[in-house]
């Protein structure tokens, strides 16, 4: 079993004993995850405070929602980020960012092992990085930003200075490339 | 409107995974996913691809205090969030719009009162008030401090004014004591301990006597940030 798989596979038994009220799970994972979460919602919000409430609120809905966690729909990584991800979307999406912070898709990394090696969601989390690098720049872009920023279509296309339904119709047009390149 | 043609729900779904939609149809489509299962799966399998771009992030440190206030609030009768005092301490737009006026202060104010070798200054200001200074701090080469009255301001009679300085978010704010309203104050180096350029000092107002708590538990009054000189 590689690293990646047994980390998630822990991170599921750390949110399973956190439905048992395990506090020392709890902290465990808030310990493992937090920081790549605190990455994403400062990336999002643009605001170290904002992304701390969001990364408060999120853990606090994990220790009251563990219960609810089912390994079969994902890892409990996958959930913890999408209820970080709503969290944000819902509290900040609307606000308007001044900041705009380098994207981190221009230099992919190493895709590592094989997929045949790894596990189904290993498989997922790298295929998306492989089929984002088949896209054109201006279709890689403005789905970047929406992931990392959370800006919405309006705010992308006056960032980028370009027609709001060119804008759409790139956004669109990417996530088909990706959804085939997928096979989703 | 949900869609009726399957490529237009998929995109539909990897709109929403991504937070493109807008309130009203982000609802719409959340009401979908809860009553078909394919749907959810798809959104699902979705939010397990970007997991991959999530982890390209590098990992920050965390701020102290965090998981303390998560287990606070997650304990049995925990409180709510960040106190108010923490979350004004640690609000960048405040301090954005204290530091605006801060320099153009320091040069107005400085120059008529010249006080003798003062190494760090703090104006103190209302809160959104960045052209309202109404005290001011000098801390002198020897660690003293002085607060004097900038403008004259009306205090509720029955309440105590505070004086806070947060050197470290960690450890919260500390009191400095009580202070007569409108008279100013002169504090013994002791008193004050190690003072540095960015420190906070605000004045709150308090239940008679002062906070009954070891922090700030009503409104600020002023507040500001030592400035190096």
């Amino acid at each position: 079993m590689d690293d990646s798989r047994a980390e998630l596979e822990q991170g599921d038994a750390l949110v399973q004993a956190c439905a048992r009220g395990d506090r020392r799970a709890f902290h465990q994972l808030y310990v493992n995850e937090a920081p790549r979460m605190l990455a994403l919602a400062r990336r999002f919000t643009g605001d170290a405070s904002l992304a701390e409430d969001a990364l408060q609120d999120t853990f606090v809905q994990v220790w009251k929602n563990a219960g609810r966690f089912r390994s079969q729909r994902g890892s409990a990584r996958t959930w913890l980020f999408g209820l970080l991800r709503y969290r944000l979307i819902n509290q900040h999406h609307r606000s308007r960012r001044e900041a705009f912070e380098p994207l981190p898709g221009d230099q992919w990394p190493d895709p590592g092992p094989s997929p045949e090696q790894c596990s189904l969601e290993n498989d997922q989390r790298r295929a998306i990085i492989d089929c984002l690098q088949t896209l054109q720049m201006d279709r890689r872009r403005p789905i970047l930003m929406a992931f990392y920023q959370g800006f919405t279509y309006e705010q992308i296309a006056d960032t980028l200075a370009v027609p709001l339904g060119t804008i759409k119709s790139r956004v669109r047009s990417g996530l088909k490339g990706l959804q085939e390149c997928l096979r989703l | 409107m949900i869609p009726r043609d399957s490529q237009e729900r998929q995109l539909l779904i990897a709109e929403h995974v991504l937070g493109l939609l807008s309130p009203k149809q982000a609802a719409e489509v959340e009401r979908w996913l809860e009553q078909d299962d394919d749907a959810a799966q798809l959104a699902s399998h979705w939010q397990a691809h970007w997991l991959g771009a999530a982890e390209l992030l590098e990992p920050e440190p965390l701020p102290p205090g965090l998981w303390q206030r998560i287990e606070r609030q997650t304990a049995e009768g925990g409180t709510r969030r960040r106190p108010f005092w923490q979350a004004l301490w640690q609000s960048p737009s405040l301090w954005r719009t204290v530091s605006a006026g801060l320099l153009v202060a320091v040069v107005l104010l400085l120059g008529p009162l010249r006080v003798p070798a003062p190494v760090y200054t703090v104006v103190l200001q209302a809160p959104g008030e960045a052209a309202s200074p109404g005290w001011r701090i000098t801390v002198s080469d020897r660690g003293d401090l002085q607060l004097t009255p900038l403008a004259d301001s009306e205090y509720p009679v029955d309440r105590s004014v505070q004086f806070w300085t947060l050197a470290d978010p960690a450890q919260g704010p500390r009191s400095l004591g009580l202070i007569n309203p409108g008279q100013p104050l002169i504090l013994p180096a002791s008193r004050v301990g190690d003072v540095e350029s960015g420190q906070l000092f605000e004045l709150t107002l308090e239940p008679p006597g002062g906070s009954p708590a070891d922090r700030p538990t009503g409104p600020v009054l002023f507040i500001g940030r030592a400035v190096a000189l």
